[in-house]
């Protein structure tokens, strides 16, 4: 049986600004099914590739391919993927199950009470069920985060953007969030690509990943994050998975 | 292609059969083949779910069978989904079963136009409440403003007077120019009857310098700048920088307010001048343009009728138009609670509050003066 085609392809990437340069040679597979980790420390440009892989930016040279039917930037009609925002994103003047309905309604022809049934069982999926009718305002960070995955995946993606989903939260509501992302991955079988520079949630959710550094202006690791913390030889790709900063490093060389 | 839940009977043994795509693009299909609960299956005491004839099946199809089986069984002992010949989809059907079983029932928000009225009645006292609370604020705030001046972000205040000054220059000069104009227009039509359009430049020194040119100046004001400013401190109250503000002792009656209304005092009689010299200007234009009145002449008679009384009596309203635009408009902007919706909604009352507020002080002031006879 021939291997599968991988679900997403960026092939020699080069994103910015202008003449600016940020990023230059991106070159990555994901794999269906999989749970992707773009990770890198802050102003490496991982949420700005994200933009690119989503289709809200233009690059600059390069090819991304999603599912084989062409660029991010130049789709019409359903999106092929759910993002969940590092906010969550919510529309606050509409309540949660308004917030999940919105795509439905306007990408499908499924009206009233099947609406509903769809909408409160993607709540539910998410812990979120008694806070259909509640607003955005009148949850916490954590609850509007879910409720940003359940409408994420309103449309039935294949494949799951999520930007930090673990910013802002208690270790508690991460976790739990890790947990969801796992569980989403395993039991529906969803591609999902996630950027983080969350330890624990790396080492729990992820299959696979790149690390993106600024000074390298690109992807300076890439592979399984648990063999890259133990094998990498790169000063960065250390560091980073150890949580010690250069200093620290050259110091215990000595 | 046929979208159906096929349902067979042994004795006391039921089985069901979904045959199609049971997926989103299908969903209305689906949501039609799994409305209604097969008579056939009534009183069995086990039913088995045969999911070999799907086609496909995602979760928005997983939900509409998961909602059918828990109608079809409510206790979730009869109905078993048959793993063996489709475990994926049978883990995603019973994934969307074990949830439902778990959540508390949803509490709702669906209210009636009666609780609607009473909601907002019940909510009046505290309004008032609240608005007399801030107004106490602002009053309480002078003392402490004078005491310590460093309260105040007084070097926002050049950058204010440029907004609400400079900037509008042009929208409220245009205003009353062509106030001007109309009350020239008018006079010209009504005196003129009367043989009277030498009284024109007198009618137009009254109505503008008295009444229309702080009233057109504070309106127009109210309109760009109240909504300028509510929006921009309902924006800072939802992104927690007044929280943040406070947290760091700054009390932000003082540190916003206070800037804002002083602002607003000294330039909103300065742009009402400015107004009140355009509107001759129009008045001159209006009535020379179609009577016989020299420019001269027109020039002649408005020097006589402008007394300090009509001048004065106009200027001295137009501070307390503008700080009434300013205590509405951060008032509003204070108040909001909520995300982006919320300050769409507290610029609009600001605005609206705003307007009817110059409306309501300046005929308060012609009241005052009509019964002291100025």
């Amino acid at each position: 049986m021939p291997p599968s085609r991988p679900h997403i392809i960026v092939e020699d990437l080069r994103i910015g600004w202008g003449t600016r340069v940020l990023m230059e040679h991106v070159t990555f597979d994901i794999e269906r099914g999989t749970t992707f980790a773009i990770l890198g420390g802050s102003g490496s440009g991982k949420s700005t590739l994200l933009r690119y892989l989503i289709g809200l930016e233009q690059p600059m040279a390069g090819r991304i391919d999603i599912d084989g039917v062409g660029e991010p930037h130049r789709y019409e009609g359903v999106p092929p993927f759910g993002v969940l925002f590092q906010s969550g994103a919510l529309f606050s003047s509409m309540t949660l199950a308004e917030n999940l309905a919105l795509p439905l309604t306007m990408w499908t022809p499924i009206r009233g009470a099947t609406v509903r049934d769809l909408v409160q069982a993607k709540l539910e999926l998410v812990g979120l069920g008694p806070f259909a009718e509640h607003l955005p305002g009148e949850i916490s960070g954590g609850m509007k985060k879910r409720a940003g995955i359940a409408r994420a995946m309103m449309l039935e993606p294949a494949l799951l953007f999520f930007d930090e989903p673990s910013a802002g939260l208690d270790p508690i509501s991460a976790v739990e969030l890790d947990e969801l992302i796992v569980t989403l991955s395993r039991d529906l079988g969803i591609t999902i690509v996630i950027v983080t520079h969350e330890l624990p949630s790396i080492f729990l959710v992820a299959n696979s990943c790149i690390v993106l550094d600024k000074t390298a202006k690109g992807i300076v690791a890439r592979g399984d994050p648990r063999a890259l913390r133990d094998k990498s030889e790169v000063p960065f790709v250390h560091n980073f998975f150890t949580r010690s900063s250069p200093e620290a490093s050259v110091n215990q060389g000595r | 292609m046929t979208i159906a839940v096929r349902a067979e009977r042994e004795g006391d043994r039921g089985r069901l059969v979904p045959v199609g795509p049971f997926d989103l693009a299908h969903a209305p299909a689906v949501a039609t083949a799994v409305a209604h609960i097969p008579p056939d299956l009534e009183g069995c005491r086990s039913i088995d779910v045969d999911l070999t004839h799907l086609d496909r099946i995602d979760g928005a199809g997983a939900v509409l069978l998961a909602r059918f089986l828990d109608r079809l069984d409510p206790d979730g002992d009869r109905a078993r989904v048959v793993e063996e010949r489709n475990a994926e989809a049978a883990r995603l059907i019973t994934r969307y079963r074990q949830k439902r079983a778990e959540s508390p029932p949803a509490r709702t928000r669906a209210r009636s136009a009666l609780t609607k009225i009473g909601a907002v009645a019940a909510d009046l006292p505290a309004r008032v409440i609240d608005t007399l609370d801030f107004t106490g604020g602002c009053v309480a705030a002078l003392p402490k403003t004078v005491a310590s001046p460093r309260s105040v972000d007084w070097r926002s205040l050049p950058r204010l007077v440029q907004q609400i000054g400079a900037d509008a220059l042009p929208v409220t000069s245009a205003a009353n120019l062509l106030v001007g104009v109309i009350i020239g227009f008018l006079g010209v039509s009504q005196l003129g009857r009367f043989g009277a359009v030498v009284y024109v430049p007198e009618l137009v020194v009254v109505a503008h310098f008295r009444e229309l040119g702080p009233l057109v100046t504070a309106i127009v004001v109210a309109g760009r700048s109240g909504a300028g400013l509510a929006s921009e401190i309902a924006t800072m109250k939802v992104s927690e920088e007044i929280d943040a503000l406070r947290s760091m002792g700054f009390d932000p009656m003082r540190w916003l307010v206070v800037p804002r209304c002083v602002a607003l005092v000294l330039v909103v009689p300065l742009l009402t001048w400015v107004g009140d010299a355009l509107a001759l200007l129009g008045g001159l234009v209006a009535t020379v343009a179609i009577t016989d009145l020299t420019p001269r002449a027109y020039v002649l008679a408005t020097m006589d009728a402008i007394t300090a009384n009509h001048f004065v009596g106009g200027l001295i309203k137009s501070p307390f138009l503008a700080l009434a635009i300013g205590l509405i408009a951060c008032g509003q902007g204070l108040a909001t609670q909520g995300g982006a919706a919320a300050v769409g909604a507290r610029t609009t009352t600001a605005v609206v509050l705003a307007i009817f507020g110059v409306i309501v002080i300046n005929a308060l002031f012609t009241l005052l003066y009509v019964v002291m006879g100025v």
